[in-house]
């Protein structure tokens, strides 16, 4: 454990030298969040004061958390660098080295975005509360049991990625899984809670990565309640424990691959 | 007629200095400073149409500017540029139609395609027509004995086939000067006598005037009768080969075996190299002492062996590269 | 003349027949891109199907209007990438000197330049636009104005790509700009301009042309109009001559440059 530990701080501590590289993308996120605002004021406008059960202001959290978490987690080393890295055979030289590549790539990649992380997460709390203030019924102290909903959150979300990244092995390409993934998870993950969904179409969201990458800890925020986090924290144990165990299996499934190949 | 003419040519270049960390990139954004390079220095030379030329000198001393000015990529702050008689910064379109370019690594062919199609993509670009282009292709490809792997994907080409694919993609609208940037870099001696011999031969069949930049001195020995050596941004040497040998060579190495110690180091205008038993390496000065007068010197009934050479010309390049004056 | 822009039409097209031949040695990943980018698009629809569920109209806009939206931003963006692809990155080839190989040809170099490569996914954008066209809205009228629009609109969008891109031959971070703002123009080109209000919607019809690109047309779609037609028309040429011009005022700073580390 102590030598992710140190690969965490060694990447952390590299990310602070682009600061203004990170600034400097905002922009893109800012964007999303505008045009998707505005879509909510407009939506909002001139009917009742609930949608679903949700108030616009609610729902304007909704979406600035559910954007910090897309935002703010997206980094090319669980994509670009760990297909390439598979593509290359770089793969093979880091399997003589006393770590595991899968934690090392985890660890790497928690490093390298949690500077980004804590900027989106601020300037969103900015624009949250320039365009319609404070959330009502907020309490900080449930922020001790939200914090770990979102660091499973984001574990899961770099476990699926990797379970993309890792068909690379046996695929081409895989990056147009990645543009699925990241699609299901922006147009539907970000922009609506399940509520809004069809009746018939809410099982299913309830059981797709959704439900624990971006809809569990973005309502626990908006609209706590214990019952809610013993069933987000239920459900992100089993998704945790199955991706675990599909991508070591993929993995040394892929490694032999290799092997037999010769790179 | 001259082929290149270049009258003063100075180019300089300002090269950011960038300071660490997140301080250093911020203030490198509001107010970035630069440091000027004279990257030529008031260069002087012309080129005779038919001539082949080498251009040489260390990393960093000017050759690839040079090049850049020339073709018309880089416009010089300083000094007049004429290329076939045109000015590469003013008509860089009109030139283009006369300089084929050729830059070491970098290629300019499709891998993916075979040399034939490479080959009617460049005529096409040069606005040759159909049967223009069909006909240069069967031309070149008698010429340079391409027919073995003319249809076959660049990619799948050894390396020197590539480059020989690459040479002659930039003769398909029968340049008048050729620019040749380190056309032989990374082959094989076998690969490399094979490029000498089509630059050779392009140059005897078409009259192309060449412009070569090399490393390899086996390049420069081979094709060139006149080479120009510039360091820091200057010219250092302008000559012909032949001259240049013939200064550069007064020196001769002279390697003797005898069947006993013979001591020379008396002897004025001999040096000796290495002395070890019977076997003896002297370098001998002409200017000093005659060759003839030196062989004179040794007792031909006590020799075994024999063998007199002249001091590579690698040696007398980096001789000249580590003195940066004007030695003529 | 005339026959030199002809040349010039051939080597382009030659160019990228040539790109995609490249893009098709591999014939599964050529395929999987293409498909994928359609069912990449495709997830729209859901993401529409609900919000005109909460609300019938948004942004005076109904769920065929959005499609014919987004079939349009989807072929524009097709057709720009297909043809044009290193437009968009320009600023890697203008910071690290890579425009050297297009000076020594004899033919125009931005044309030259933007030409040279292709991206086969915008292949897949390029078809699902018209596949909404004929699902959502089809009449030949509709088809023929529809490739119109994703001619001029391609157009605007390349000429808009090298007018930021050539930031880069003055700022330096240039590409970060470019790339924000190339962005930030498809982020708007995909939603209805009626949520936007005051500022920001001149700003979609001047600094960042996304009016002109995608709601104009999909309006006169909707509704023809010759007057905005013929604005439309002439943005476009407008556009394409400011590129060019200042495409090649960078030009003669690169070329005069000092600017590069990596150029001597």
């Amino acid at each position: 454990m102590r030598k992710y530990i140190f690969i965490f701080k060694t990447t952390f501590l590299e990310s602070l030298q682009y600061t203004l590289n990170i600034i400097l993308g905002f922009v893109s996120f800012f964007v999303v969040l505008f045009v998707f605002l505005n879509l909510w004021q407009y939506i909002y406008a001139d009917s009742t004061n609930l949608i679903s059960g949700y108030s616009m202001e609610q729902m304007i959290w909704y979406v600035i958390i559910t954007e910090i978490i897309f935002f703010g987690t997206r980094n090319r080393t669980l994509t670009g660098q760990m297909t390439s890295d598979i593509k290359s055979g770089t793969i093979a030289y880091n399997m003589n080295k006393p770590y595991n590549y899968i934690y090392y790539i985890v660890s790497r990649h928690l490093g390298e975005i949690t500077l980004r992380f804590f900027l989106y997460l601020g300037i969103g709390i900015l624009i949250g509360y320039h365009f319609v203030g404070g959330l009502a019924g907020f309490q900080a102290v449930n922020l001790i049991l939200i914090v770990p909903v979102f660091l499973l959150g984001t574990l899961i979300n770099s476990f699926l990625r990797m379970c993309i990244s890792i068909l690379s092995f046996w695929m081409e390409d895989a990056g147009p899984y990645h543009w699925i993934y990241d699609k299901i998870i922006i147009v539907v993950g970000t922009l609506f809670p399940v509520e809004m969904f069809p009746d018939w179409a809410q099982p299913l969201i309830k059981f797709s990565p959704i439900y624990v990458v971006t809809y569990g800890p973005a309502k626990l925020v908006i609209d706590f309640s214990m019952e809610m986090l013993w069933r987000v924290l239920l459900a992100q144990g089993i998704y945790l424990g199955i991706t675990i165990i599909i991508i070591t299996v993929m993995y040394q499934k892929g490694v032999k691959k290799l092997n037999v190949n010769g790179g | 007629m001259k082929a290149i003419q270049v009258k003063n040519l100075s180019k300089t270049f300002k090269v950011k200095v960038k300071e660490k960390g997140f301080r250093g990139s911020m203030s490198s954004i509001i107010k970035p400073r630069y440091k000027s390079i004279l990257a030529v220095d008031n260069i002087s030379f012309e080129v005779e149409q038919g001539e082949i030329l080498a251009f040489i000198g260390p990393n960093g001393a000017g050759k690839s500017t040079t090049i850049k000015m020339l073709t018309g990529i880089l416009y010089p702050n300083n000094g007049e540029v004429s290329v076939m008689n045109i000015n590469p910064c003013a008509k860089r379109k009109q030139l283009a139609y006369k300089i084929g370019t050729v830059f070491g690594q970098k290629e300019q062919l499709w891998t993916h395609l075979t040399p034939y199609d490479n080959f009617k993509f460049f005529g096409a670009i040069y606005d040759l027509a159909d049967t223009v282009i069909e006909e240069r292709i069967n031309e070149l490809k008698k010429t340079f004995e391409l027919e073995e792997f003319i249809n076959t994907p660049v990619r799948n080409l050894s390396l020197g086939q590539r480059i020989r694919c690459e040479i002659v993609a930039s003769l398909i609208h029968k340049p008048e000067v050729l620019f040749l940037d380190e056309p032989t870099i990374g082959l094989d001696p076998v690969v490399k006598e094979n490029i000498r011999e089509l630059i050779k031969k392009m140059n005897r069949e078409y009259q192309t005037t060449v412009f070569l930049t090399s490393h390899d001195v086996g390049d420069i020995e081979k094709l060139c009768k006149r080479i120009i050596i510039v360091n820091h941004g200057r010219i250092v040497l302008d000559d012909s080969m032949e001259h240049l040998k013939y200064h550069y060579l007064n020196k001769k190495i002279v390697e003797v075996k005898m069947k006993e110690t013979v001591d020379f180091t008396a002897e004025e205008g001999i040096t000796v190299l290495k002395s070890k038993g019977g076997n003896l390496k002297l370098a001998i000065d002409t200017t000093k002492k005659k060759i003839n007068d030196a062989l004179r010197l040794i007792d031909a009934d006590n020799m075994i062996d024999i063998n007199i050479s002249n001091v590579p010309l690698e040696n007398i390049i980096t001789e000249i590269y580590r003195e940066n004056k004007v030695l003529l | 003349m005339l026959t030199a822009a002809k040349q010039q039409g051939k080597v382009l097209l030659l160019s990228v027949k040539y790109n995609i031949m490249r893009q098709m040695t591999n014939r599964a990943a050529f395929i999987t891109n293409i498909t994928f980018m359609i069912l990449n698009n495709a997830t729209f629809i859901i993401q529409w199907m609900i919000l005109f569920h909460l609300k019938e109209d948004i942004g005076g806009y109904h769920m065929n209007d959005v499609m014919v939206l987004w079939g349009l931003a989807a072929s524009t963006y097709g057709l720009s990438h297909i043809f044009f692809q290193t437009a968009y990155n320009l600023p890697d080839l203008i910071i690290n000197g890579k425009l050297d190989s297009y000076l020594v040809q004899p033919k125009n170099v931005l044309l030259g330049v933007i030409s040279s490569g292709t991206n086969t996914s915008a292949i897949g954008d390029l078809l699902y636009g018209y596949l909404i066209i004929c699902i959502f809205r089809f009449s030949i009228v509709n088809l023929l104005l529809f490739t119109l629009f994703s001619i001029t609109g391609a157009l605007i969008l390349t000429a808009f790509a090298i007018l930021t891109g050539s930031l880069s031959f003055w700022i330096v971070k240039g590409d970060m700009i470019s790339g924000n703002l190339h962005s930030v123009l498809l982020h708007f080109s995909t939603y209805p301009d009626g949520i936007f209000k005051g500022i920001i919607r001149l700003l979609l019809y001047t600094l960042i042309p996304v009016g002109l690109i995608i709601y104009l047309p999909v309006k006169m779609i909707l509704r023809f109009d010759p007057f905005t037609l013929l604005l439309l028309l002439g943005f476009t040429v407008l556009i394409i001559f400011l590129a060019f011009f200042v495409f090649y005022k960078g030009l003669r700073r690169y070329s005069s440059s000092n600017l590069m580390s990596a150029r001597i």
